[in-house]
This record gives structure tokens, sequence and C-alpha cells, in this order.
């Protein structure tokens, strides 16, 4: 479970980012993140991933405290989320396979295991024959594709997404929320920012607003 | 094998940049080899010369023959002796007339006017105990005059030590410079690769999972740098054994640091592990700590 607790975030000349938060979220759930730009989505997904550190309050994963990891135990920790983001974060000069095989490759997992499983996740992904490409040569709905492979090779519990549909076309984003769903029925949490309108009432999942920083529909 | 490939990609992204690193560690071995080749060789010659460095006493006309034995007696007691040798005027004649022109001009004078001498060689070589071994001689009765050759060999001597206190500076400067160049180079790499770092983090790398190709990076600049040195000093000593050769005529290739057995190996490694360490300490000196 993630349980936000009195969390406040003020930045640089007093910006409050968000203010007092207060909310929680089940194992295996998938929630929506809504607000219009500004509204503190993508600080509570950096504050989960440890990006940033909160100014007030408590974070909790599992009644683990997630504030207070020193360097070594959050790169450790991250291993345990998937990220999806809307301009993909992919290394530019890495192939796709290599791109994929990344959380692989840091964990130390044997190079056989490495290619059997990113050649699943690539037929898996309708990415077969990209394999040897550079993300700049892919479109966009295949780069998030890649990235989304990326972010599920290594079955991590939870997911965040931040506005992953935001450039893809609408063709493509349905597609993407299509594999979301299949995550979501397989237990994994998913913590989706958007402030697409369309997916967040098409799919009936649980909402939580945010404006100006403030929890205003849990 | 991956941490290879990275620093092959960022020889790829950084190419210019990675030369500078490793021409630089090519100037700081290239100067400290040429520092140590110039420095053994001087400590080379330098015991030779100071090995010709006698102090010669020219002893009376007529003096004792038991005088002259006590005298040689009492120069030999003193502890900075190391040896005495005892000219008598034939065989300074001898010595004197092994050129023709010369013997013609003694026999001319009738009577053989060269005196008996005695020369001194000491231990240890200074120009105080030269000067004191000089002014004790004089002071023998038996002693018409003490000649010796040791300012000159003391100006030389001067001459070569400013010479490698020089070589030896530059050294270190070139040491400092290339320790500060391969960690700016690296701190660029970091730098430019910040979006990578970042991206790698996120996905839970741990910090020497980043770090580690950009130590080898600079283990590998050093290394390339201390063979590419190495190459510098043996050429250049190479081209200055042929000038030497065809100038004076005198092969110094016999000489044994200038010797392949010498070159090749353990000069070869020194030039190596020097190389690598400057590298090395350059990487861990760099930031390296990519973004937060």
């Amino acid at each position: 479970m993630i349980k936000f607790n009195r969390v406040f975030k003020v930045y640089e000349k007093n910006i409050k980012a968000l203010d007092d938060i207060n909310i929680e979220i089940a194992k295996g759930e998938f929630v929506f993140l809504a607000g219009p730009s500004g509204a503190g989505k993508s600080t509570i997904l950096k504050l989960l991933y440890r990006e940033e550190i909160p100014t007030m309050g408590t974070i909790f994963i599992d009644n683990k405290e997630i504030t207070h990891l020193n360097e070594h135990k959050m790169a450790l920790y991250r291993r345990s989320m998937g990220f999806v983001f809307q301009d993909f974060k992919l290394l530019f000069d890495r192939t796709v396979f290599e791109n994929i095989a990344l959380p692989l490759v840091i964990t130390g997992i044997s190079e056989a295991y490495t290619k059997r499983r990113v050649a699943e996740m690539i037929e898996k992904k309708g990415l077969k024959g990209k394999e040897k490409l550079n993300p700049w040569q892919l479109s966009c709905g295949e780069k998030q594709r890649v990235a989304i492979a990326r972010a599920v090779i290594t079955s991590p519990p939870v997911i965040l997404a931040d506005e992953p549909t935001g450039n893809l076309d609408e063709e493509s984003a349905w597609e993407l929320m299509k594999w979301f769903l299949e995550l979501s029925g397989k237990g994994t949490t998913i913590i989706f920012a958007t402030h697409n309108r369309n997916i967040m009432e098409k799919y009936g999942k649980r909402i939580i607003r945010l404006k100006e920083g403030k929890v205003v529909e849990v | 094998m991956r941490w290879l490939k990275e620093v092959f990609l960022n020889f790829k992204r950084s190419g210019f940049m990675s030369m500078i690193s490793i021409g630089t560690i090519t100037i700081t071995i290239a100067t400290l080899g040429g520092y140590f080749i110039f420095n053994e060789s001087i400590a080379y010659f330098e015991t030779k010369v100071e090995n010709k460095v006698e102090i010669t006493a020219f002893l009376n006309e007529g003096g004792e023959a038991l005088s002259t034995e006590t005298l040689i007696n009492e120069i030999k007691l003193m502890p900075e002796t190391a040896e005495v040798l005892y000219f008598s005027k034939d065989a300074a004649y001898a010595e004197f007339t092994k050129d023709e022109e010369s013997k013609q001009v003694i026999d001319s004078l009738g009577e053989n006017p060269l005196p008996a001498s005695i020369v001194v060689k000491l231990k240890t070589y200074t120009q105080k105990g030269v000067e004191d071994m000089a002014k004790n001689l004089r002071a023998k009765p038996q002693v018409e005059e003490v000649q010796y050759g040791a300012k000159e060999v003391e100006n030389l001597i001067n001459i070569i030590n400013v010479i490698k206190i020089i070589t030896f500076v530059t050294g270190l400067i070139f040491i400092i410079a290339s320790v500060l160049v391969v960690s700016n180079v690296i701190n660029l790499t970091v730098y430019a690769r910040r979006q990578d770092i970042y991206i790698m983090q996120l996905v839970g790398a741990t910090r020497s999972f980043i770090r580690m190709p950009f130590i080898l990076e600079g283990v590998i600049h050093g290394f390339l740098g201390g063979l590419a040195g190495w190459g510098v000093v043996y050429l250049i000593t190479n081209i200055m054994l042929t000038q030497i050769k065809k100038e004076t005529g005198i092969d110094l290739s016999g000489f044994y640091i200038v010797g392949a057995n010498y070159f090749v190996t353990k000069f070869l490694l020194a030039a190596l592990g020097a190389g690598t360490a400057l590298g090395f300490i350059g990487s861990i000196f760099s930031q390296g700590n990519p973004p937060k």
C-alpha cells in the first residue's frame, strides 16, 4: 500500500507544489492522478520515485518510509518500480534492445536470461525487427512501446506513468491503455497522471483530483 | 564488457576531448620518461667523471726516497683516501714520451725535467673533500705543487643539477596538469551524458554502476597516454643516439638504459603503470557525481 501522510512540498521562492496531501493507494489498484498543469500530479510521482523529498510529511510504501533512503537504498528501491513518461526518457544512442534490457543489465542478471526476456518483450509489444534501431528512428508510438517494455521487463509491483499518452495519437494511446489495464489485471499497482478526460472517464477507475497542490477529490 | 562498451561509446561521442586527455598524459609521461633517462644517464656519467677526479701532488726535486714513502703511508692512512699511486721521475718520463714529438722535446733538454708525483683518489667525491686533501698535501714539505680539476667538475655538476631541477619541476607540473585535464574531461563527459545518467538512475542504477565506466575511461586514457608517451621517448632517444653517433662517433647503444631489454620491458611497464595511475587518479578526482 502507498500512503501519503500530511505531505507538503514547497519549492524555492515559497512556491507551494503540494499542500497537505493525504492519500492511500491500495496494492494492485489503478489510480488516475488528474488535474490541470501545475496541480501537483508530477510532484506526487517525483516524490514516489524519490527524485524529490517532501518539505514536510511522510510517504510509506508497504509500511516502509521512503523519504530517508540513502543513495544505494534509493537505487534498489527504484528497481521495484517501472516508469513511463510523456517524453519516453529513452537512451537515444542505444538500440531498442539495449533500452529495454537496461533494468535487467543494472541488476546484473545473466546475459542469456536478458536476451530471452527482451526478445519476449519485443515480440509482445510489436517491436520485432526494430531491435537494432535507435529510438530516434522510431515513431512516437513505438518509442512509448519501448518505454513500457522497459518499465515492465522486471515485472515491478508498481508502475508510475506521467502523462504517457501526451505525445501519442489516439490509436497509440488506446493501445497503451490496453497494456496498462492488462498489467493492472495481473495485480500491478498503477498510478497514472493525466489530464485526458476521455481516458479517465472510459475506464471508471479511481481518480485523485488535484488543484493547486491540494487534493480536491479522492 | 558492458563498461568497455560504455567507454567505447564515450570515445565515439567525445573523441576530441578524449584525445586531449590522452595527449596530456602522453606529454606527462614523455617528460617524466625524459627526466628519468636524463637523470640515469647523468648519474652514470657523473660517476665516470667523479672517478676521474684525482689530486696530483708533484714532489720536490731530490726528495729522499724514505720521506716519499713516509708521505705515501701518511696519505694512505687518511680516512678519505681510496687509492694512492706513486709515479717516479722515470715513470713520468715514460708516460710523457709515449708521444714521439714530446720525447724529442724532453730529450733535447739533456736531462729529465719531470718531477716525481703522487696521485690521490678519494673514496667519496665532494669539492670540500678535494680541497681539504689538496690543502693537506700542500702542507707537506715533500710537496712542491698540487693540482686538481675539481672546480670544472663542480661547475658541470651544478649545471646538470639545474637541468635536473627544471626537468623535475616540469614533470611535476605536467603530472598536476594531466590529473586536472583527465578529471575535467570526465566531468565534461558526465555533464554531456547527464540525461542518460538520470535515466539510468531512474531505473535503479547504483552509483558504482554509473561511475565505473568513467573510471575505466580515465584508466584507458592513462594507459594509451602512457603507451604514446613511451613511444615519444623511444623515438626521441633513438634519434638522439643516431645523431650523437653521427656527430661524435660515440656509440651509446650499449648503455643499459637505452638498450632494448631495458627500454621495451622495464621502462615500457613503468610508463604504462604511471600513465594508468594518472588516468585513474584523474577519474577519481573528477566530480563523476551524476545529478541527483
